[in-house]
């Protein structure tokens, strides 16, 4: 096991290496820059700036410069922001995981609740019916729901807060802050629930119904078992198996934040930061924030190989 | 099978029905969006401001009271306005974006601020004396000035302003370092110790001295001032780094105090008690984060105060709300089609005069926007002070006169109906940022030309700074762009001399411009811009668009409110009160 974790570490260092370059270039090649953003300056003024911030360097040089700091443990500094690029991320980053552990936990929960009956009564009209509502959410566009939502629940209702994370103004502490920033969540999360339970669920209602075909199973029922043990012990964990592979791909998701919702709930997170970053080539912050998406998607393969050997013993890593 | 087939059907016609239910509130979220971006780097300019034109011209006052939500009625001495994306960085003259500077127009005080008209009025100096030659200023400062943290104000402090911003290191966009201060070539070089040209007469008198004058210097120097003892304790020349630890933490001298700030939510101030013209009247005073559309958060209540692009279905919402005053607004700014002057069709006056009188301007800024607006002519809004219609050619939508100024350049019908001058077609290339008005513009452009034979061929960007890049590489003919906010007429004529615009070399503009600086006399410099407006009226090296406006919806409980062009909502705001709830 430590031999192939080694192994593993190598590979990942050597694959995060190439993926800075490629992101330094993405970015780097990318028309425009920062300075080029603010139409208030003059052509000398800019030539100016460029010199201050170290634009007018060459590509290779900057790129040596940024991987040593980064290295270093340090991302930069974000031009727009004028902060820290870590402090961003430590002052964004959390607002997005704590909307996307709720959802995605919420999401897998009905998503194997869903694809197991579904799959256990094939072709009922409960199937049925979950066929064609999970399609009509699957196939509805993300900032629509949101609206909608927002429109029928916050604006006409006045049930929930239209946006944002806390009351404006609020001076709420303990109990009732927390009860305020579940109140503000409870939109972006039934949207993002809605949107990520459709596939999952297709995904888990096939694999249980591929399991429930094995021949374990009858062996199982032959045995003389009770329904629910043969469902759920035997024949759920192994429809779940696959799933692990999804639970590795989740870590960078859980951190990335998302753009659309962010911006329709006015959600404080790294999302909506990193679009309007892009729109005015922030790169230090733009870099670090895809750098870092980088990193944990490299880990979160990781732990799904990892986790995979130890749910399943016949899997074996070298 | 066929039950599934009916309900799918029904959720079909239920999904269609709310989607047009809905789509209004897309459209305004997305022209405000693209408006944003044109105009960033704006100071001071209430963001998230969307284009159009007016159907409204009088303050309109709210008729139903006691539709206001529950959540403002609670609100007893605070006042919520929605702001698009302040970033914490809250220094004067080292923000970064036009946000920040929103910000931090409450917690700052001026020297010298400006009217509605753009003319200079006292701030914190209570006059100021140019002298005869237009080359000294001396500003006269009020006595008993205090920062937020109770330390005095004096002259010292306006010097080490000016100062800094002529450090070698110095990275914000402040205008004040293009100005011909005496010495300050000296300072930033390293050769001298200090700015020869500052002169400090007494802790409440300093001056300083311009090597040529200039009229917009006045305002310009007049801004913003910061504490030395807070700002300038760690201060080394060329090392202005310690100053980005201070970004978060404000020591100002406006009407409000930083309180708290909440990425990506809030910005909380606080009344100023040390504020020079008393404690404001609302006690707390909150920058919400709202990007683009900020109609749900107006009508629960959130905010109080917001503007929209001031369409007649705008209007009309927001007067059905009940609980809303209106005040119509026009922005400082102008609309342009960057020309390429070194495209050889573009250097003829004739072809750009052409292409203006074949364009109906009209349908595509005043009719699209829901009938009201107004057609630009000259490089100033119309709320300047310097505006002028006095020999200005309104170019009226002509096609048989752009056809004729086109064949009078030497471009006769070819094949297809594209004109052709020495073998090559007349075609124009446009890029655009996306936005509805872009898509407007792009359905009545191609008509318009087609009809005058000029062959359109549009390129819509989904980002600003593509499309900058794609107009440095000179691959264009007419590029659309609004101008940032403009406070000096001055400010709307720099890129026609700067280099800005390419090929454009007229040494009679550049004599009236410097003429036009080189006096503060207001009625003086009307006539020179009056001049200046004709000439550029008649050369047209850009072609002039429209004039946006925008309505200002508020909580019909606030009393004394008042927006400015030129510095947003910073002057009224400490008179703002809240009247008690019905």
């Amino acid at each position: 096991m430590s031999a192939y974790l080694t192994k593993r570490i190598s590979y990942m260092l050597i694959i995060l290496l190439a993926a800075s370059l490629l992101i330094f270039s993405l970015y780097a090649l990318t028309p425009g820059d920062y300075i080029s953003n603010n139409i208030k300056l003059s052509p000398e003024r800019k030539a100016e700036l460029r010199e201050i911030y170290g634009l007018n360097k060459p590509l290779l040089e900057r790129y040596g410069i940024w991987m040593k700091n980064a290295i270093h443990g340090d991302l930069g500094y974000s031009l727009a922001q004028q902060k820290p690029v870590l402090t961003l991320f430590n002052e964004y980053i959390w607002n997005s995981f704590l909307l996307a552990i709720v959802s995605t936990f919420l999401t897998w929960l009905i998503a194997v609740i869903v694809g197991v009956v579904s799959a256990y009564k094939q072709y009922s009209w409960f199937d049925t019916l979950m066929t064609i509502l999970i399609f009509a959410a699957m196939s509805l566009p993300s900032f629509f729901i949101g609206l909608f939502l927002i429109k029928i629940l916050a604006v006409d209702l006045k049930w929930l807060p239209p946006g944002g994370m806390l009351t404006t103004g609020t001076n709420a502490v303990g109990m009732a802050y927390f009860k305020e920033v579940i109140h503000h969540m409870t939109l972006p999360v039934i949207v993002m629930t809605l949107l990520g339970v459709g596939s999952l669920s297709r995904y888990f209602r096939s694999s249980m119904i591929d399991v429930i075909k094995q021949d374990y199973i009858r062996t199982a029922r032959a045995k003389g078992l009770k329904e629910s043990k043969v469902l759920f012990r035997h024949a759920l964990r192994n429809a779940l198996l696959p799933a692990i592979t999804l639970v590795g791909f989740e870590l960078p998701a859980l951190f990335g934040g998302s753009i659309i919702i962010e911006k329709i709930f006015n959600w404080p997170g790294i999302g909506q930061l990193y679009m309007q970053s892009f729109g005015l080539r922030d790169y230090p912050l733009l870099m670090g924030f895809t750098m870092l998406l980088a990193i944990l998607t490299v880990i979160g393969t990781l732990i799904s190989d990892v986790l995979y050997q130890i749910a399943d013993p016949r899997v074996r890593l070298h | 099978m066929k039950k599934g087939v009916y309900l799918l059907t029904s959720l079909l016609i239920v999904g269609s029905l709310v989607l047009s239910a809905c789509s209004d509130q897309k459209d305004t979220a997305s022209t405000s969006g693209s408006t944003t971006q044109t105009e960033q780097g704006s100071k001071d300019q209430p963001a998230a401001a969307p284009g159009g034109e007016s159907g409204l011209n009088e303050p309109f006052t709210a008729a139903d009271m006691s539709k206001l939500p529950a959540v403002a009625k609670q609100r007893t001495d605070t006042i919520i306005v929605g702001l698009t994306d302040p970033s914490g960085a809250f220094t004067p003259y080292f923000t970064q974006s036009g946000y920040d500077g929103n910000v931090n127009s409450l917690l700052f005080g001026s020297l010298v601020t400006v009217d509605e008209k753009g003319l200079p009025i006292p701030d914190l100096a209570e006059k100021w004396d140019i002298s005869d030659d237009q080359l000294t200023y001396t500003y006269h400062l009020r006595k008993d000035l205090k920062f937020s943290d109770g330390s005095p104000m004096t002259a010292d402090d306006v010097a080490f302003t000016w100062t800094i911003q002529f450090d070698k290191a110095y990275d914000g966009d402040s205008m004040v370092p293009t100005l011909p201060v005496k010495g300050a070539q000296e300072y930033k070089e390293g050769k001298a110790a200090s700015i020869s040209g500052i002169k400090i007469i007494d802790p409440q008198t300093i001056s300083i001295t311009l090597e040529k004058p200039n009229a917009t210097a006045l305002v310009m120097l007049g801004d913003k001032v910061l504490s030395k003892a807070y700002y300038g304790k760690d201060y080394k020349f060329g090392q202005l780094e310690y100053i980005k630890k201070l970004h978060s933490t404000p020591v100002g001298n406006g009407p409000y105090k930083l309180e708290k700030f909440i990425p990506g939510q809030e910005v909380r101030f606080v009344a100023n008690e040390n504020y020079y013209k008393g404690k404001p009247k609302t006690e707390h005073f909150i920058y919400k984060t709202s990007e683009g559309d900020t109609w749900q958060y107006l009508e629960t209540g959130e905010i109080d105060y917001s503007s929209f692009s001031a369409t007649t279905e705008n209007i009309d919402k927001l007067k059905s709300l009940g609980f809303v005053n209106i005040i119509p607004y026009t922005p400082s700014t102008y609309g342009y089609l960057q020309v390429n002057l070194e495209h050889e069709a573009l250097k003829d006056k004739k072809v750009r005069q052409a292409l203006t009188y074949g364009l109906d301007r009209q349908s595509i800024y005043v009719d699209a926007n829901q009938g009201a607006g107004s057609v630009a002519n000259i490089p100033s809004s119309p709320i300047s002070w310097a505006y002028t219609e006095d020999g200005i050619n309104p170019y009226k939508f002509d096609t048989e006169k752009a056809k004729q100024l086109l064949e009078e350049a030497g471009w006769k019908e070819g094949a297809g109906g594209i004109r052709e001058k020495d073998g090559k077609q007349l075609s124009i290339h446009f890029l655009g940022s996306k936005s509805k008005q872009t898509d407007i513009f792009i359905a009545v452009a191609k008509e318009n030309f087609q009809a005058i034979g000029v062959k359109f061929e549009p390129e819509v960007f989904a980002d600003f700074n593509s499309l900058v890049s794609k107009m440095e590489s000179g691959d264009y003919d007419l590029v659309s762009f609004s101008t940032a906010m403009l406070t000096d007429p001055s400010d709307g004529l720099v890129q026609f001399l700067d280099g800005e615009i390419k090929a454009y070399d007229n040494p009679k503009l550049k004599e009236l411009y410097e003429k036009g600086l080189a006096t503060s006399d207001i009625e003086e410099r009307k006539k020179v811009y009056k001049e200046i407006f004709q000439l550029l009226n008649d050369e047209l090296p850009i072609i002039f668009t429209n004039y946006k406006k925008t309505v200002y919806g508020y909580n019909g409980r606030i009393d004394n409110l008042a927006v400015s062009p030129f510095v947003g909502l910073a002057n009224s705001l400490p008179d703002w009160s809240l009247k008690p709830a019905q």
